[in-house]
Formats: C-alpha cells, sequence, structure tokens
C-alpha cells in the first residue's frame, strides 16, 4: 500500500510537469491556431538552457527559469517566423510539415552541438525527504509542484486581469473579429506563442531537475505526453490541458508498478488513444474559434 | 469508327511510352551485368527500397491526404515480423514476406481507427507515437525480439533451391517488389477506390456528401500504405541479416517523410526522385554522417517555403495551395477530385 502511494505522489509530481508542458501547449495552439510538432523540443532547449545556467552561475533555480524561459521564447520566435507568420492562409499540411522538419533540425543540431549522451543534472536541489506517517515526499517534488502551481496562477491571472490577456483570448478565439477590434493579431500571436513556448521551457527544466539528467532527444516522449495530455482540452483548453497532465502523470506511475518502467511512454500513448475514442474533440466547452 | 489523327497520335504516343517503359526495364534488368560493383548494387537496392516505402507513405499522405509521420513503425513491423518468422520458425522468405505485409497492415488498421472521424493532425501524432511505441516494444520484448541485441543470422531467402545471398541477387528481389508496387499502386489509383482517395484529400466533405464512404477509404488508404511498407521491412530484414530496434527510430520515419516531400507528394513519380535524390545525398554526406538529418530538415523547410508541391508536383496541386477549377481537370483522372471541386465551388481549401 505504502509503494501505490508513494507512486500517487510520483504521479501528481511528475503530472504537474506534464501539465506544464500541456499548458503550454494549448496556449501555443490555441492561439496560434495551428497545430505544432516543436514543442517537444522547445521543452529540450529550456532543460538544456536551465542547464548551462546551472553549470555556470550555480544552483540558483530562480535563474536557470529565467533562462530556460528565454530560451525556449527565442525558440518560439523562431518556430513563429519560420513555420506560422507566412502559412496563416496556406493548406494547413504546409505548417505541419515545417514545424516536423524544425523539430527534426533542432533535435539533430542539439545532438550534434552537445553530444548524444545522457548529461547529468546532479545536486542542484538538495536531496531532502519529509515524511508524515506512510506519506513521504521529496523536496525536488514540493519545489516541482509549487513551481508549477504558481506558473499556472500567473498564467491564470495574465489571461483573465489583464488587457493582454484578453487581447491573447481574443485573437485564439477569432483573428479576424480581433483584428477588427484593433488588435494587432501579428504581434499578439507571436506572444502567445512565446508564452507557451516559455511555459514549455521551464516544464523542461523541472524535469531535467526531476530525473536529474538530460538528453538531446528528450523532445520526443514530451512533446507526445504534452500532446497527449492537451487532446483532453480539445487541444486548446488550458484548464482541462492542466487536468489532462495530472491523469497523464497518475495514470503512468500507477501503470509501471504493474507492467515494466521501461514501458512509461506507452501509457501516455494509450491514454491518447483511448481519450480519441471516447471523445476526439475534448471535454472542453466549445468557445468558438478555430478547431485545429 | 473512323480513325482520326488524333487516334493516330494517340496510339502513336501510346507506343513510344511502352517503348520507354520497356527500354527502362531492360536497363534495369541488365544492370547488375553491365557495372557488377557490389558497392552500387547495395545503394542501388537500398534506393529500390526507400522507393517502396516512400510511395506507399505517398499513398496515404499525398494520395488520400492523410498524415502518417511515423511510418518506420509499419516498416519495423515487417522486418520483425520476417525475421521471427523466419529465425524461430524456419518459414520461408516466400510465405514470411507477404506476412509482415498483411501484420503491418492489420496493425495499421488499429493504429489509424481511433482517428478516422478526426482531421489529419491527430492522425499524425498517433502515428507517431506508435513508431515509438513499436520500437520500446521491440526494445524491450527480449523473449521474442531478442532485445537490445536484434535478431542476428536471419537467413537468406531460397529461389528454387538458389541461394540468393549476394547484393546482385538482392537486386532483382528489390527490383522486382518496387517494379510490383508501382505497378499495382497505378492500376489502384486509376481505380475507383483511388478516386475515392483523392476525393478525400481535395474536399472530405464534399466528398462525403458525393456518397464517398470516407472513414472506410481513410482506412484502406492507410492499410494499404502499411502493407507495402510491411513488405519493404520483410524484404530488409534477410537482405541486412541483422535487425534491431534502433533502425526503426523516429528519425527514420522522418527520413521516409523527406522522401515523399522533396519528390512531390501526390504523384506516382514523386517519391521516385526523392527516394533516389535522397539515398545520393545520404551517400554523399557520408563523411559528415551527423549532419545527414540536418541537411534533410533544411530541404523539408526549403520545400516548404519555396515549392511546396514537391519537384515534379503541379504547381496547381492543392498540396501546393491550389484551388481544384471546374473543367480544367477533365483529361486526368481525378474525376472525382474535379466533381468535388464542382461541388464546393471555389471555397477555400485546407481549412482556413
Amino acid at each position: 500500500m505504502d509503494y501505490y502511494i508513494s507512486q500517487l505522489i510520483n504521479g501528481i509530481c511528475q503530472g504537474s510537469i506534464y501539465a506544464l508542458m500541456a499548458i503550454g501547449y494549448s496556449v501555443v495552439v490555441g492561439v496560434v491556431g495551428l497545430v505544432t510538432f516543436t514543442h517537444g523540443e522547445v521543452i529540450m532547449t529550456g532543460a538544456f538552457a536551465a542547464y548551462f545556467a546551472f553549470q555556470f552561475f550555480g544552483n540558483n533555480l530562480l535563474l536557470g527559469m529565467v533562462a530556460s524561459f528565454a530560451a525556449s521564447s527565442f525558440i518560439g520566435i523562431f518556430v513563429y517566423k519560420v513555420c506560422y507568420e507566412q502559412f496563416f492562409d496556406a493548406p494547413r499540411h504546409i505548417s505541419l510539415l515545417l514545424t516536423i522538419g524544425v523539430s527534426m533540425l533542432l533535435k539533430n543540431l542539439t545532438q550534434i552541438l552537445i553530444g548524444p549522451n545522457n548529461l547529468p543534472l546532479l545536486g542542484v536541489v538538495e536531496n531532502k525527504f519529509f515524511g508524515v506517517g506512510v506519506v513521504g515526499i521529496t523536496l525536488v517534488q514540493i519545489i516541482v509542484i509549487a513551481t508549477v502551481i504558481s506558473f499556472s496562477l500567473l498564467l491564470f491571472l495574465l489571461f483573465n486581469k489583464t488587457r493582454w490577456g484578453v487581447m491573447l483570448r481574443a485573437v485564439s478565439q477569432d483573428k479576424r473579429a480581433a483584428a477588427l477590434m484593433g488588435i494587432n493579431v501579428r504581434a499578439t500571436t507571436l506572444a502567445g506563442n512565446c508564452i507557451g513556448s516559455g511555459l514549455g521551457g521551464i516544464a523542461g527544466m523541472l524535469l531535467a531537475i526531476y530525473y536529474q539528467t538530460l538528453i538531446a532527444t528528450m523532445g520526443g516522449s514530451a512533446g507526445m505526453k504534452a500532446f497527449s495530455a492537451s487532446v483532453l482540452g480539445g487541444l486548446t483548453d488550458v484548464p482541462s490541458a492542466a487536468l489532462g497532465g495530472f491523469s497523464l502523470g497518475i495514470i503512468e506511475n500507477l501503470g509501471i508498478t504493474f507492467a515494466s518502467a521501461s514501458y512509461r511512454d506507452i501509457f501516455a500513448f494509450i491514454f491518447l488513444v483511448l481519450v480519441l475514442l471516447i471523445k476526439p474533440e475534448g471535454f472542453a466547452r466549445k468557445r468558438g474559434g478555430v478547431r485545429p | 469508327m473512323k480513325k482520326t489523327i488524333a487516334h493516330y497520335v494517340s496510339d502513336l504516343s501510346k507506343g513510344i511510352k511502352a517503348l520507354g517503359i520497356g527500354l527502362l526495364a531492360a536497363v534495369l534488368i541488365a544492370l547488375p551485368i553491365i557495372y557488377p560493383k557490389s558497392y552500387v548494387m547495395g545503394v542501388i537496392c537500398r534506393m529500390y527500397m526507400y522507393m517502396i516505402l516512400a510511395g506507399s507513405l505517398n499513398v496515404i499522405n499525398g494520395y488520400s491526404g492523410q498524415f502518417n509521420i511515423g511510418h518506420a513503425g509499419f516498416f519495423c513491423i515487417g522486418a520483425y515480423s520476417e525475421a521471427i518468422l523466419a529465425t524461430k520458425l524456419g518459414l520461408s522468405f516466400w510465405i514470411a514476406l507477404p506476412i509482415g505485409g498483411i501484420m503491418a497492415a492489420l496493425i495499421g488498421l488499429l493504429v489509424a481507427m481511433p482517428t478516422l472521424r478526426l482531421r489529419g493532425t491527430y492522425l499524425a501524432i498517433v502515428t507517431l507515437g506508435f513508431s515509438e511505441i513499436i520500437r520500446l516494444v521491440a526494445l524491450n520484448w527480449e523473449g521474442l525480439t531478442g532485445g537490445p541485441i536484434g535478431i542476428k543470422g536471419i537467413p537468406s531467402p531460397l529461389f528454387f533451391g538458389f541461394k540468393v545471398s549476394r547484393s546482385i541477387h538482392y537486386y532483382y528481389i528489390f527490383l522486382s517488389l518496387a517494379a510490383l508496387f508501382f505497378f499495382i499502386t497505378y492500376r489502384v489509383i486509376h481505380s475507383r477506390v483511388g478516386r475515392a482517395w483523392l476525393s478525400i484529400r481535395e474536399d472530405e466533405l464534399a466528398a462525403r456528401s458525393l456518397g464517398v464512404e470516407t472513414r472506410f477509404y481513410k482506412a484502406t488508404s492507410f492499410m494499404y500504405g502499411a502493407f507495402w511498407a510491411g513488405i519493404a521491412g520483410a524484404a530488409f530484414a534477410p537482405y541486412f541479416r541483422f535487425i534491431s530496434s534502433d533502425m526503426f527510430s523516429l528519425d527514420e520515419g522522418f527520413n521516409i517523410l523527406s522522401m515523399v516531400i522533396i519528390g512531390g507528394q501526390g504523384t506516382l513519380l514523386g517519391p521516385v526522385v526523392g527516394s533516389i535524390i535522397v539515398n545520393f545525398l545520404t551517400e554523399f554526406l557520408r563523411p559528415i554522417s551527423q549532419y545527414r538529418l540536418v541537411v534533410y530538415a533544411l530541404l523539408i523547410i526549403g520545400m516548404m517555403w519555396l515549392r511546396p508541391q514537391g519537384l515534379v508536383g503541379a504547381s496547381n496541386s492543392i498540396l501546393a495551395g491550389g484551388v481544384v477549377k471546374i473543367g480544367r481537370h477533365r483529361h486526368t483522372p481525378t474525376g472525382a477530385a474535379a466533381a468535388s471541386g464542382a461541388a464546393s465551388g471555389a471555397a477555400p481549401k485546407g481549412g482556413r
């Protein structure tokens, strides 16, 4: 029983990372209106940016976050310029294939520049353990969950309480109407893309801290999980995407108690297929706008 | 009926076409006798194999307008099926070859099923995930697939008692498989089924309103593509004599995808051109092989920016952002496509 409870806690912790990835993904897809396959590589970039920040400036978590947010936002701008800007009116498969091309490019460039092996990332967070009865939780897990919750709150405030958030929501619902209301659609889309990518980058940093290792090919499964989690919200709804991330993490960690841990990524796939079979349009209420 | 000059001209052009195909076939058949260098033969064998792979992906992506980006998964299933059947059960290559294809097609059906009602994006991510899952299963199911060691010593096929073992012999196997693939695909594309696939690509809603059972035809297109990827895999396993899970990574799927895109989606010739170019590039870039996929990625991006229809695609193709115009495609086999254009008028395509 203890084992299951600790797996559940692991699941919630990992689920919160997946939730942050999925939130970023939903923001990107919602605001841009086109599906992206680069999110995994954006996450990977964030992880590597944090790694180098920790290497050069010491283990300062805040600095790592700034570095990963900045690096991933920069990649977000690059992706926007290459894959979306010219292709809003073109057939969708063009931007889709472009994002696949960019993800290939980023992954392989990272592999060449940094090397194809796992890099260890040890001792960023003190290895402390808090136990209350049968429930035990490590400091890393507390930090991860706290970070995710605070960023989700920040995003919520940004979206609901600021003028910027209203602009972002307007653009994600209807670009044409937003333009008629005097919103600079291109700039807002770019900003939304940067925010979503930056959140993905922070999720990447958390992944690296949590697993204490990072590798150039980590983007593949990370992007897959971000997508699977956000399918729950029809790819664009942020709260459902977060819920999807949490459930994905819990399913994964309870799943590997029954099967080998090397099959971890299979659960994300099964989750995705099940959601697509049961409710392919997601559980979120339709709020107009494009369905990617 | 009296024959007009136009008839004679068309007969003549048909004759020239037949002559051309005959000459090409003769050259291809005679090639190993003229130039029997084993390195060159190996490269050409791989080219034929990728022609089948890219061609079958093209049926899914180019002709029926779906998104499969994990084609390596079906390639993997074909290869492992053949290898397991040949090493564990001692089955002949000629029986294991179609079984590999059928396995891939059946699993392809399972993969495509959840997304048949949805837009292509979902299929894209499902195939991407599936390709990775298949690799994971091959890596971890040690009892069946040999785990990280892979399967070694896959026996060479016997052709009426003659052992097929050198590249020159495999040349003929791959040549005949590729020829068979292109012949059957040509026939299918120009049949009712092929027209249904094209109509789904041009405008799914219009196709459905004209009575095309879109889910059925999407599934058949996916299964057809997966089948030939399985066949290519099953032929690849004994040729390479050794397979392991890392040969079928996502990069392999992207590799096949780049061939289709560079050559031109939705054309029979596109994957041929694409696989020739990409395989030449592979050989050319061998000294700096780690940059290979970077080059392919840049090629995909460049193609999408400059020529989204591919090298041999037509510029008025829907894949290049063109709109089907009424009455312009009368002589093409895409009757259904023209009809769908008529049904939807000049409505913008591609989900704007």
